[in-house]
């Protein structure tokens, strides 16, 4: 009797190992990388819908390890280390410093990246069409929106003559963008005030700076240090009465008065869609970085209307989405 | 002959009835069926190609269609932009039209608004600042030539930072002071389009321009991925295969290596040409179903036709084994096993024949076999003759007046024992042969040999009206026959005579022996009578009893020799010596 009852057990287990055997698809483990705060960029909803529709279901279909450094850079390498350990098969970052963790620590496993700036001139990949390497992801035009933003700042607030640019000194996509845009705010005549931060608690060194040196508008030169503050730089802008140019369209939606950057829906959709290739067995090198190819220009007029500013009608005219 | 024929007829013919029937009746049916399922398959392919054709070709010209949409949309947009002649400057109406059309066609990444005299008046871009009145010329730029001479101008396909595919279009206004909108659109926008499109299941679009350069393809990292890469070298492949064959479909492998079935069809504007394409298994998908569903028909068309084939020539050959059977058993000698055919054909008739042979052949060995008994101990023609008159009867068991004639040698045993073998067996051939003669011509019947003894007997089996006289004549034949051959017996040394006794009475005669080996024989008084008269004979004599002596004519001359004791007989017999009458010579006794 105790021999049957082994015997049918023993079937069982056999029969269900042989089940798991059978499963067709292998359920990736992907780790999403991000430098800033939980919730924005790719730990946002919209890249896991963006996953869902090519038929990544977290937790299903696909195991998400979300790692986010909260600005502090010092943490992405443990992360990187913590995603190997895990045996993921893909790292998507978010961040140009991200991006570098992943690519420098994990050798063996592809990375796709977003916001990592224009990796061609980061030296990231050997060009566009040809990244080689393990890496591929959505390239930037970053450095060259900066300039575009001074433009569209100028345009808003005609009457601009110092910009204040809060850009994060430890971040090299961030301090090439700053380049940039210091050349272009040249061109439109304007002077620039800059204001790096590498730590949390530098924020009220750059808002003294500002006390001493009053800006007629602030540049949020978007990375995770800033982006982790945006907070405060926004009360501090609503009590100083300074304008503002955001590089991501939520900080537009959310008290910054003006915001020019790619569709995020479009750069999610074609992140998700590199991530499908490589999950289905493409090499990352192999497969070309895209530019943006949407851009959405976002008007607060609530405020526009708190800052007592007057919006001319190009400005309207440009503007893809209105926030009222 | 027989022992010949018997391999021969077990050995399988070169060429059997059977497979002949089978190859016969299958190819009768199965030649039709693969004649029409054949051509039904390769008109059914041939339609089917047709068909398929003229639906990728349908399928190429709404994908064309639709892209030629999305490529009329932004002439028709930039229009807009060229209606107002240019003053000084740059004017609210020009930066806001263009504004608005950087907002309404989002393909379009940058504009340029260059004014009747080809100087750039206003530069509009989604990523750089834009600029006004940066005084570049563009009145040699091929943009604003082509745009001046045919109000619309397609430039060519040109990478962005060597990835990003954008394609320059100039449009002049009504008026040459509105000067020409110089845009460059961003091809990548066309993937929405181009990924929309489905063929079939699998089958999807792809746009080349006229230098093979792919435009748009669903695989948006094959057209950023540019250059050099091997699966842009075979859809230009497909291309170049489809330049040559012009209307027709082409083949060749896809970016993603399939073997593909492709049209092209050329769109007006940029010189480039949108391909739908179709997997080869997924086209002829319909076609391989139809094959197989004829070739699965035809296999179990062949089956049945095996199956009738084999069942006809079973029945044909069934009852051919069954006559050349029963003509084995025929040839063997056994001819009580009828052939039984029930076919009601030809063939029932021929068994019916070989039947009706077979007894005819029964009768005719019986009736050989009993001639050839008879021949034992009747002369051959005697034998004939009672088979003939179909008297088998007479060889019966019977009481009869037999006359019963012994003879033999005189001297016989001496000689055998001294002389050779060889000599003894030579004398008694000669003896034979002489006696032998004698005998058939007087129709006697021989009933044994016993070396050089022999006996006869007369009206048995065949009647003699008169046995005792044809008997002593027969006699009186054989002593002269034998008389001859003892002279020169006697010349050679050996001392032999011949002696014959006749006896005449009632004796039984009929057959005797067992199976294989019957003799025909007289038993009785007068036998053994005939045998004690014979060993009385000297030599040259021809001793008969009272009985025959009193049955003898005038012809023969009857010599009275007293009376002779004689073994096994109680009383003494009175005998008698025959010999033929001498003409005039008065009868004694």
């Amino acid at each position: 009797m105790f021999n049957l009852r082994f015997g049918l057990i023993a079937l069982a287990v056999l029969a269900s190992a042989a089940g798991f055997a059978q499963t067709p698809d292998k359920v990736h483990r992907v780790g999403l990388l991000h430098v800033g705060a939980p919730d924005t960029c790719i730990l946002s909803p919209g890249f896991e819908q963006a996953l869902a529709r090519r038929g990544y279901i977290d937790g299903k279909t696909i195991v998400l390890d979300r790692l986010a450094a909260g600005g502090r850079l010092d943490r992405l390498p443990g992360m990187v280390d913590q995603l190997i350990a895990d045996h993921v098969d893909l790292i998507v970052s978010c961040g140009y410093p991200a991006a570098v963790a992943a690519q420098k620590r994990a050798p063996e496993i592809p990375v796709v990246v977003m916001r990592a700036g224009y990796p061609v001139e980061t030296g990231m990949v050997e060009s566009l069409a040809h990244p080689g390497g393990h890496v591929t992801g959505l390239s930037e035009v970053a450095s060259d929106l900066s300039a575009k933003r001074l433009q569209m700042l100028k345009e808003a607030v005609p009457s601009l003559h110092t910009v204040a640019m809060l850009w994060n000194e430890g971040d090299l996509a961030m301090s090439m963008r700053c380049t940039a845009a210091q050349a272009e705010a040249k061109k439109l005549g304007l002077v620039t005030q800059l204001l790096g931060v590498r730590a949390v608690d530098n924020f009220a060194d750059a808002f003294a700076e500002m006390d001493k040196h009053p800006p007629d508008a602030i540049l949020l030169v978007a990375d995770s240090l800033t982006i982790v503050n945006h907070k405060a730089v926004f009360e501090y802008a609503a009590a100083h009465h300074i304008p503002d140019m955001e590089e991501m369209a939520e900080l537009g939606h959310i008290g910054g008065l003006l915001a020019y950057a790619p569709d995020q829906g479009e750069e999610f959709d074609r992140l998700a869609e590199l991530t499908d290739r490589v999950l289905r067995g493409a090499k990352a090198g192999d497969l070309p970085l895209e530019l943006p190819t949407r851009f959405r220009f976002t008007l607060n007029l609530k405020t526009a209307h708190d800052l007592g500013l007057t919006i001319p009608e190009a400005v309207f005219l440009r503007s893809d989405d209105l926030i009222e | 002959m027989r022992r010949n024929a018997a391999p021969a007829a077990k050995a399988r013919p070169r060429r059997p009835l059977f497979q002949k029937y089978f190859a016969v009746v299958f190819a009768a049916v199965v030649v039709p069926l693969l004649a029409s399922g054949a051509s039904e398959a390769w008109f059914g392919y041939q339609d089917q190609r047709h068909t398929l054709s003229m639906r990728l070709r349908a399928e190429a010209s709404a994908a064309a269609a639709r892209i030629q949409g999305f490529l009329d949309g932004i002439p028709s947009q930039l229009n807009w932009t060229v209606q107002t002649p240019w003053a000084e400057g740059v004017d609210e109406r020009h930066r806001f039209d263009v504004l608005r059309l950087m907002r309404q066609a989002p393909s379009i990444a940058e504009a340029i608004l260059v004014d009747g005299k080809g100087v750039e008046r206003l530069h509009v871009s989604r990523t750089d600042p834009d600029v006004e009145m940066s005084g570049v010329d563009h009145f040699t730029d091929p943009a604003f030539s082509g745009a001046r001479t045919s109000h619309l101008w397609w430039g060519p396909v040109t990478l962005h930072r060597g990835s990003e595919p954008y394609m320059a279009v100039a449009v002049a206004g009504p008026r040459a002071a509105a000067g020409v909108t110089i845009a460059q659109i961003n091809l990548k926008l066309v993937w929405d389009v181009i990924s929309a499109i489905h063929v079939g299941e699998t089958g999807q679009a792809f746009v080349l321009d006229g230098s093979g350069r792919l435009v748009a393809h669903p695989d948006i990292s094959l057209v950023l991925g540019g250059e050099g890469n091997p699966a842009v070298a075979s859809l230009r492949a497909l291309q170049s295969a489809a330049l040559v064959g012009g209307a027709e479909l082409v083949s060749g492998v896809d970016a993603e290596g399939r073997a593909v079935l492709a049209a092209g069809v050329p769109i007006s504007g940029p010189d480039w040409t949108v391909f739908v394409e179709q997997p080869v298994t997924e086209a002829y998908g319909p076609i391989r179903a139809a094959l197989w569903r004829t070739g699965l028909l035809l296999l179990a068309g062949a089956a049945f036709a095996a199956a009738l084939a084999y069942w006809l020539a079973r029945r044909m050959i069934g009852p051919i084994k069954r006559l050349e059977e029963g003509a084995a058993r025929i040839g063997a000698g056994r001819f009580d096993q009828p052939i039984e055919l029930r076919t009601g054909d030809e063939l029932e008739r021929l068994a019916l024949r070989v039947n009706q042979m077979a007894e005819d052949l029964a009768l005719s060995q019986e009736r050989s076999e009993r001639i050839s008994r008879l021949k034992r101990f009747l002369s051959p023609q005697v034998a004939e003759l009672v088979e003939r008159e179909g008297q088998a009867d007479l060889l019966e068991s019977h009481r009869a007046e037999v006359a019963v004639i012994f003879c033999d040698l005189r001297g016989f045993t001496a000689f055998s024992s001294q002389a050779a073998p060889d000599e003894v067996m030579g004398l008694l051939a000669e003896y034979h042969q002489a006696l032998g003669k004698v005998i058939v011509s007087y129709e006697a019947t021989l009933t044994c040999f016993m070396g050089d003894g022999l006996m006869l007997l007369i009206n048995a089996p065949l009647p003699c009206a008169d046995p005792a006289a044809h008997a002593a004549r027969m006699a009186i034949d054989m002593q002269g026959a034998v008389q001859g051959l003892i002279a020169r017996w006697r010349a050679q040394g050996h001392r032999l005579g011949f002696g014959v006794g006749i006896a005449t009475g009632e004796a039984t005669v009929g057959r005797i022996g067992y199976e294989g080996r019957i003799d025909y024989t007289a038993i009785g008084r007068v036998v053994n009578l005939a045998s004690r008269l014979c060993s009385t004979a000297a030599d040259g004599q021809v001793i008969v009893d009272p009985a025959t002596a009193a049955a003898l004519d005038d012809a023969l001359a009857i010599e009275p020799l007293g009376e002779k004791v004689m073994k096994g007989i109680t009383q003494p017999v009175p005998v008698f010596a025959v010999t033929r009458a001498v003409a005039g010579m008065a009868r004694r006794g």
